[in-house]
């Protein structure tokens, strides 16, 4: 094997298969402390004192931080995100969670200390010598225990722990539509809790240079803005004063958009203490106190007229906050799961009521799709449930109801629009693709064999990250080397921007991608932008990308012209170069970029002339898709095996074929993980997590999907630049509806009413068991 | 106490606590971090690496238990510049996107491919039971397993 | 992990002094258990001997009509090893299903069978092959060696030699593992022994044990459906976040079939 001639398919990939990537904790600084969480082992609790003094004495301990130290220190709460408008006009209750406790605890696992010690296990030897007196509360962990009328109340403001009620569409007309209704359906779903798991544990190192009064925050990140701005609002300390800084991040998945507590109490003890303070969480502390994803229920009323038209859904929507409003939750709860709540469909009148409940359990944020896998699940659910009710085919239901490609853009009945699509395309391709028409046949094969067959589909459409920065920037720097830097601001937690926006450059330029180094979030390069999140990066940050190569070239082309005595409009643009001649074989006179590069002068504080930016202003898009699967259970175990997982995207214009492929088979997963196995689970009496480790909670491993054929249905959205809509968290989004609906339909052939998620074997049995009494 | 070992080809005496796990060891005492730590309860693999030509997770082997043994990290598999065939086919098939649990995945690997040089789909799902990503969905893992597999068997035959 | 002393094992002897001196000390060979245990410091041993490298503790002989596996044998070890293969393979097997790879390179026999987790595979094996535990000071049945959970007749000095497994006239273990931890739900070795039929059930109960009334209806009728109608007492099994004892003694029964099937 010629391994001297090895080209690595991303750029990222040769310091990452050698083990020469720098995560959070491979970093350290001379001197450095290291810090341990003390945390609430109660769900509820009223915490009457917290002793230290033990603790203090304890060897090498340096200082101990609690509540009162982030009152001095005038540090505020954890960021709450945008307040959601309530039904009757008024702003949601906020509960915003403390850096650290104060009188009360409301989930096991919260923070109450840090202990900063010499080592790392003098810390820890440290923190468990502190005795908190807790005066035990009720609990409630579960949306329905805390809306039971008496219920203990979490937040004195929030009464029956509700947070705020959130309305979308129009009610009237949906009543309407559900009283001339031939048929309809009700299906209540939940999209459980479930932990975000990136196999990265969370970790920060904080050095504080007082002379500068600067802050350099080392901690994963999807982006430095989000994660500086969270820091700045938590501790006050403005933006210019903080750098932060992640080299390589092991997965995020929404869950690492800003800060929590411990990254701003680094930043206070490195101030307090002159020395740059370290902090490696467990994976024990990920299931406990990181914020938690999805802990959703989406009940779904359908209508339809005697032809099955779809004449509206109604929708009730319940969202776990968990103990506090932390982040995203709200949002998820409201607007993600309103925006695209009639899916693909053309369908007249749409509502939703949603309610956002506190539990005593860990807060709730963002974990890929937040909210937009889930409703698009919900929707595919309901109709498939539809079809078996009422005895449609729910291949032609959906036919019947898709919006038709002549209908971009389309409005929906509440308000979204939809530039473009081609559903009935792209299901029929799938279906095509999975042998769809020859499933009968099969599944009385496997009958035979003793197992039972489903397939199931799932005709998905999700609304991507409109982002809030008004535009996204990248700034190209022409560098000595003879190669071109370009910053932006969207980190990579795993999807290869350095690669993918390095091409989208080159492509421009007609030059070599290895001419192109992107680098994310440097801290010497102040620019306007989004972090990675709602798979917007590539577009957003991608367009951008393909403006500055645009500009580039303006900008060259004068300069060129000087260099070949030409007139500038006269030259063309080819290979890489400008050229007099008009074809690669007559150049005439040339002079390629690069060349032309190293030619030009710098002006005196370095700059370079073509040194410049590009911008893109980029709204949400509309990937969607439609993936099918197929399963066969073992009814004597309740075991699923996933027979076939056939997806067709349509992701808009593809730039990086392999990387999409590789989101997708990502996203599919998840969405497995979800529907075979994970679940956050507490003791309802207790309030004690039940599921905090690995040896309970089951990730999904080699072989629970073991083949994946992807196949695409582009639609180039006129939205940006790339016409790319986006693709981090369409495998979710596809994955939930296809493997339920396929799950639904294999133990509906058996008589089981609908379940929920996780189907995992000891469900499946006992749900079949039931039925075969 | 004090401990010899070789890692990566390379014998050193050290000192450290008894109770120091040998991750810890290679990422804070030799600066060997390519070796990652992922989870508490043994289950995640990123902390996998060879012990006298064995796959095993570091974070649950004492570094005094590898006093006197021969140890390979991610960072001792490749010969200078020239890639292991392992290296090459995960980035050749997309097999790492984070890439955390990359170096444990190699290794990992590696070893499954030691004993079946030739391995069924079976086999690498067995091989790699130990191995946790959340981030390629693991059919590119499996897909480069295979590819270094006909890479090594390849190369095993012009040498022969 | 909490503060101790490691020392290597000189002899079988110096090991068991340094129990006999030390209530606190414990013996450590492959660490599976005992390191993770350790790390979430809920044990806290004051010193730890490791056992294993010590040669009396290694090796897998064939003597006469039985195989002896050497307490330090690594699980990998067992599983690859021709002698094993050829004469138990549902032991060969067994072991090669423990865990994953990692793990197999490390866990030990003895130091799985000490421990006693109701969901390993070892006890069943033990259990079902009639197996007979040779430690320092004598030789204990295996139907006499597991007494509960996480309790054996071990003495709190005495340290496994060896494992002596009596060849069966044939035998089968399948196991069905927690998605999570990889752990038995229930794993059952079937083996037909000069001695009689043995059916021996982990993972599904507070301890491994032996569903007599399969032996029973196996000793008239070798087949996977005789046992269908066999009690089972789902009241003596667990229930946890994984499965009711009911879907417990559902797996027991299956896995059951499954290795008779395998025999037939």
């Amino acid at each position: 094997m010629n391994t001297a001639t090895f080209t690595p398919s991303r750029v990222e990939d040769l310091r990452l298969v050698t083990g020469r990537g720098r995560y959070t904790a491979d970093w350290n600084l001379p001197g450095q402390l290291h810090a341990h969480m003390v945390r609430s082992d109660r769900a509820h609790a009223l915490v009457r004192g917290i002793d230290t003094s033990a603790a203090k004495a304890s060897p090498g301990v340096v200082a101990i931080l609690t509540a009162d130290d982030v009152k001095a220190a005038g540090y505020t709460d954890i960021p709450t995100g945008a307040p959601v408008k309530t039904a009757d006009g008024s702003m949601q209750v906020k509960c915003a969670m403390p850096v650290l406790a104060t009188d009360r605890v409301r989930f096991v696992g919260q923070p109450i200390a840090m202990v900063i010690a010499e080592s790392a296990r003098a810390a820890q030897d440290a923190a468990e010598q502190i005795m908190v007196d807790y005066e035990d509360l009720v609990s409630v962990t579960s949306m329905d225990a805390a809306r039971r009328p008496g219920a203990p109340e979490l937040h004195g403001v929030a009464a029956g722990n509700l947070s705020a009620v959130a309305i979308a569409g129009d009610e009237a007309a949906v009543a309407a539509a559900f009283a001339r209704a031939a048929m309809t359906t009700t299906l209540s779903m939940d999209s459980q809790r479930l932990a975000v798991a990136p196999m990265e544990l969370r970790a920060c190192l904080v050095d504080y240079d007082a002379s500068a009064d600067r802050y350099t925050v080392y901690t994963p990140t999807q982006g430095m803005l989000g994660m500086r701005g969270s820091l700045s609002q938590i501790s006050g300390v403005t933006g210019d004063k903080i750098q932060v800084i992640a080299e390589d991040v092991g997965g995020s998945f929404g869950l690492r958009g800003g800060s929590a507590s411990e990254q701003a109490l680094l930043m206070l003890a490195a101030r307090r203490l002159g020395k740059p303070v370290k902090w490696v969480s467990s994976r024990s502390e990920h299931f406990t106190s990181e914020w938690h994803g999805r802990a959703l229920r989406l009940i779904g009323h359908i209508a339809l007229d005697a032809q099955h038209n779809i004449l509206a859904i109604r929708w009730e929507h319940q969202a776990d906050l968990g103990a506090y409003t932390c982040y995203f939750q709200a949002f998820i709860g409201t607007r993600n799961l309103s925006v695209t709540m009639g899916g693909v469909y053309r369908i007249p009148a749409l509502f939703a009521r949603q309610e956002l409940i506190f539990t005593n359990t860990a807060p709730v944020s963002a974990y890929r799709g937040a909210g937009r896998p889930d409703i698009a699940y919900a929707i595919e659910r309901l109709i498939d449930q539809a079809a078996a009710e009422h005895g449609i085919d729910p291949v032609e239901l959906r036919r019947r109801n898709f919006i038709p490609n002549d209908a971009f853009p389309y409005t929906t009945a509440n308000g979204t629009v939809y530039d473009s699509g081609d559903f009935d395309g792209t299901m029929s391709k799938a279906l095509v693709m999975a042998d769809y028409a020859g499933f009968a046949a099969r599944r009385d094969e496997a009958a035979r064999r003793g197992k039972l067959r489903g397939i199931g589909f799932g005709c998905y459409l999700e609304a991507s990250g409109a982002g809030g920065a008004p535009k996204d920037v990248v700034r190209a720097k022409f560098a000595a080397d003879g190669r071109i830097d370009v910053f932006g601001v969207t980190g990579s937690s795993g999807q290869g921007h350095e690669t993918s926006f390095a091409q989208i450059v080159a492509d421009g330029l007609g030059v070599s991608p290895a001419a192109i180094r992107y680098r994310a979030s440097d801290p010497s390069q102040e620019l306007v932008g989004n972090g990675t999140g709602g798979s917007r990066s590539l577009y957003g940050a991608g367009s951008a990308c393909k403006m500055l190569a645009a500009r580039i070239l303006e900008l060259a082309r004068a300069a060129a012209a000087r260099a070949l005595d030409a007139a500038p409009e006269s030259l063309q643009y080819v290979d890489g170069g400008f050229q007099t001649g008009s074809a690669t074989s007559d150049p005439g006179k040339r002079i390629g970029l690069l060349e032309l590069a190293g030619r030009l002068a710098r002006s005196a504080d370095g700059a370079h002339p073509l040194d410049c930016e590009g911008e893109a202003v980029s709204g949400a898009t509309f990937p969607n898709g439609c993936h099918v699967a197929e399963v066969e259970i073992d009814p004597q175990t309740g075991v699923t095996e996933v027979i076939a997982y056939n997806a067709v995207d349509d992701l808009g214009t593809v730039i990086s074929p392999q990387l999409v492929q590789g989101q997708v088979h990502g996203g599919v997963l998840q969405g497995a993980g979800q529907v075979f196995g994970e679940q956050i689970i507490y003791d309802d009496d207790t309030g004690q997590l039940l599921t905090g480790s690995f040896m309970d909670y089951p990730m999904p491993r080699v072989g629970w999907v073991p083949n994946i054929r992807n196949d695409y249905n582009p639609v180039p959205t006129t939205l940006n630049a790339l016409g790319a809509k986006g693709v981090g968290e369409s495998g979710c989004s596809g994955s939930l509806p296809a493997l339920v609906n396929a799950m639904s339909a294999a133990l509906r052939s058996r008589g089981v009413p609908p379940m929920n998620m996780p189907f995992t074997p000891a469900r499946v049995w006992e749900a079949l068991s039931e039925r075969a009494g | 106490m004090n401990l010899e070992l070789t890692v990566n080809g390379k014998t050193q005496s050290m000192q450290c606590e008894d109770r120091t796990l040998l991750v810890d060891l290679l990422r804070e005492q030799i600066g060997l971090t390519g070796t990652h730590v992922g989870c508490d309860t043994s289950q995640c693999g990123c902390c996998t690496v060879h012990l006298d030509g064995q796959a095993v997770k570091s974070c649950t082997v004492l570094a005094a238990q590898a006093d006197g043994s021969s140890i390979t990290t991610i960072e001792g598999l490749a010969h200078g510049d020239a890639l292991h065939p392992v290296q090459q086919a995960f980035s050749a098939c997309h097999g790492l996107q984070c890439g955390y649990c990359t170096p444990g995945m190699i290794m990992a690997s590696t070893d499954l491919l030691r004993r079946h040089p030739d391995p069924t789909d079976e086999q690498i799902r067995e091989g790699l039971a130990g191995n946790l990503c959340r981030c390629t969905g693991y059919v590119n893992i499996v897909a480069a397993v295979k590819q270094a597999a006909s890479l090594m068997r390849a190369a095993g035959s012009q040498s022969a | 992990m909490y503060p101790f002393t490691y020392e290597r094992a000189s002899s079988l002897q110096h090991s068991v002094q340094g129990l006999r001196s030390d209530p606190e000390a414990k013996l450590l060979a492959g660490g599976m258990t005992l390191l993770p245990t350790m790390k979430m410091r809920l044990a806290a041993p004051s010193r730890l001997i490791d056992i294993a490298r010590l040669a009396d503790l290694r090796g897998i002989t064939r003597e006469g009509n039985t195989i002896v596996i050497g307490a330090a044998q690594r699980h990998g070890e067992v599983a690859a090893d021709p002698t094993v293969r050829a004469a138990i393979p549902a032991l060969a097997e067994l072991a090669g299903h423990i865990g994953d790879p990692q793990v197999r390179a490390r866990g030990t026999l003895g130091g799985s069978i000490a421990n006693n987790d109701p969901a390993a595979d070892y006890p069943a094996a033990l259990l079902g092959l009639d197996a007979t535990v040779i430690t320092d000071r004598r030789s204990i049945a295996a139907a006499d060696f597991f007494l509960g959970l996480f309790t054996t007749a071990l003495e709190p000095d005495e340290i496994i030699r060896a494992v002596r497994f009596a060849l069966p006239r044939r035998a089968a273990y399948a196991k069905f593992a927690q998605a999570a931890s990889g752990y038995a739900m229930a794993g059952v070795m079937v083996a037909q022994l000069d001695a009689g039929i043995r059916v021996a059930v982990t993972g599904a109960g507070p301890g491994v044990f032996r569903w007599r009334e399969a032996e029973a209806a196996l000793a008239g009728k070798w087949s996977s459906d005789a046992i269908a109608g066999c009690a089972l007492d789902a009241g003596a099994l667990n229930t946890d976040l994984h499965g009711s004892a009911a879907y417990r003694a559902q797996l027991v029964r299956v896995m059951a079939a499954q290795a008779i099937d395998r025999l037939s």
